[in-house]
């Protein structure tokens, strides 16, 4: 193996441990990572900046902006009153119906950005109800994890698999992913029930004060409203349409934001601009170089030849390797890094003549999407919402969500492997 | 020491009630005027970063219910009377 090479393991291995240690905050240690590579010669700049792939950014971006703007109109939290009031004040069929929202919310805008609007309307809806929030926060982040999974956007796994892989466009991840996603949530669905019913008793005169309630009050700009709604149902049409139209998912996210900045009026500009999660976007910049020095020395081709030669190229067990594999390395890794380091060796398995990528591509983006919900840190959504709970007295432990994280999370990925060999492998 | 507030009753009615670690309010603004008075202070609530230091709860005919965290109390005192919704705020 070349001497270059050799600086490139040794780099990533380093920033990958530090990455899982969480001693440093992941962004700084990613983006030291991507200097190293070419501080070190390993990728010269420009071929730096080939790798990062600016359509993964751009949705980012061009998303956290239309969110953050229609969030400002009260919408999401019209729709979770409004659900509560269509449960009756049920606490257990809220907890099923905030469950669903949460689901198709992270399938169409993304399960992070779906879990910040849920959570403080989440912690109201429970306060009226006097019930703890626990089961309701658990059952999001499952579900946020689970909805996200359907789609191209919903999560940052697809959207980085969406963006390398130019077949598989918005329509080819509903086509594919959303009717496993779909068949999971009705088999866990009934289980959030069982598991949870009977820590979520409330009284009658508490049911009363839901269906009391005014959810028309909650929405604050009904101008800006009619705007958001109006961008964010073309972008998601955009969404529909891209591959028709001949443009990448972010020229779509991007389009929708600055139109929507457009309409409301530079003064929203930098309050949207602020909201952007920049550690996040930053995270991405650093490990696209950091996985570019693998691929340019390559470190990656080696290691696909490898991953050939253990499944002898069976398409069959490569697959249901990389669904296994993915899941759960995803539970006890960042997702992200482990699919950043995936997508080239599967693009590689492509040029060493394993014919049909289809289900390696489909096995990776549900084990590294299912795989999240197997531990508190197996996902950004599940750290998020383990970290605003904390901080209003409800911590989330990590022996608690393992409890109940990792079991339906097996479950989940066994339902994955079965829909995977029946569609694709038999 | 204790905060004592005081309020116009031809602006609001005005009901306060201890409730474990929480002090709730159920308000009933007189005038569409001062129901938008208190959107902001719902509005300064909502914008901050902590989820549940008043959670307000809108009924129809200008009603609001808000349940206040202990260690906001006085924030959101002072924040009624900020928006002019009481006429005195005093320590005694």
């Amino acid at each position: 193996m070349e001497q270059q090479a050799v600086w490139a393991i040794a780099i990533f291995l380093i920033i990958y441990a530090l990455i899982i240690s969480e001693k440093i905050h992941r962004t700084i240690v990613a983006m030291i990572g991507g200097v190293l590579m070419v501080a070190f010669g390993i990728v010269d700049q420009t071929e730096a900046l080939h790798h990062i792939d600016f359509n993964t950014l751009g949705l980012l971006v061009g998303m956290m902006i239309i969110v953050s703007i229609t969030a400002d109109t009260g919408l999401f939290k019209y729709i979770a009153v409004w659900a509560a009031k269509k449960s009756k004040g049920n606490p257990v069929s809220i907890l099923v119906t905030l469950s669903l929202i949460t689901a198709v919310g992270s399938a169409f805008l993304d399960n992070v950005t779906t879990v910040l609007l849920m959570v403080p309307v989440t912690f109201s809806i429970t306060r009226q109800l006097n019930v703890p929030p626990m089961p309701f926060l658990l059952t999001q982040i499952l579900a946020s994890n689970i909805g996200g999974t359907a789609t191209l956007i919903g999560d940052p796994p697809n959207i980085m698999i969406g963006s390398k892989v130019e077949e598989l466009t918005f329509m080819a991840f509903i086509n594919n992913l959303t009717p496993v996603v779909v068949v999971i949530m009705a088999v866990l669905l009934p289980i959030f029930v069982l598991l949870f019913r009977k820590k979520i008793g409330t009284t009658p005169e508490a049911k009363q004060r839901i269906m009391d309630m005014d959810e028309k009050a909650l929405i604050q700009d009904r101008s800006l409203l009619i705007k958001s709604l109006a961008v964010l149902g073309l972008t998601i049409l955009g969404f529909f349409l891209h591959q028709a139209l001949h443009l990448e998912s972010a020229t779509v996210a991007l389009a929708g934001a600055f139109l929507l900045l457009l309409v409301t009026g530079e003064h929203k500009m930098e309050e949207a601009f602020s909201k952007v999660e920049w550690p996040t976007i930053f995270f991405f910049v650093g490990l696209f170089v950091l996985v570019s020095g693998l691929i340019e020395t390559g470190v990656i081709a080696e290691l696909a030849a490898k991953a050939i030669e253990l499944t002898d190229g069976d398409v069959v067990a490569t697959s249901l390797l990389i669904l296994w594999l993915s899941a759960i390395a995803s539970a006890f890794l960042d997702n992200i890094p482990f699919v950043a380091t995936m997508i080239p060796m599967i693009q590689e398995m492509g040029n060493m003549g394993v014919s049909n990528l289809e289900p390696l591509w489909w096995s990776l983006a549900l084990g590294a999407c299912l795989g999240g919900n197997g531990s508190l840190i197996g996902a950004s959504a599940n750290l998020i919402v383990a970290g605003m709970s904390g901080k209003e007295g409800h911590p989330i432990k990590f022996v608690q969500f393992l409890k109940y994280g990792f079991p339906l999370m097996l479950l989940t990925v066994a339902i994955a492997h079965v829909y995977v060999y029946v569609r694709y492998l038999m | 020491m204790k905060l004592i507030y005081a309020y116009d009753e031809q602006v609001m009615e005005l009901t306060e009630t201890p409730n474990g670690q929480d002090v709730e309010f159920e308000l009933r603004l007189l005038s569409e005027n001062n129901w938008k008075r208190m959107k902001e202070v719902q509005k300064r609530f909502e914008s901050d970063e902590v989820y549940t230091d008043v959670l307000f709860y809108p009924y129809e005919n200008f009603r609001i219910r808000a349940i206040v965290r202990h260690d906001y109390y006085t924030d959101f005192i002072l924040e009624l009377m900020k928006h002019r919704l009481l006429t005195k705020v005093e320590w005694v």
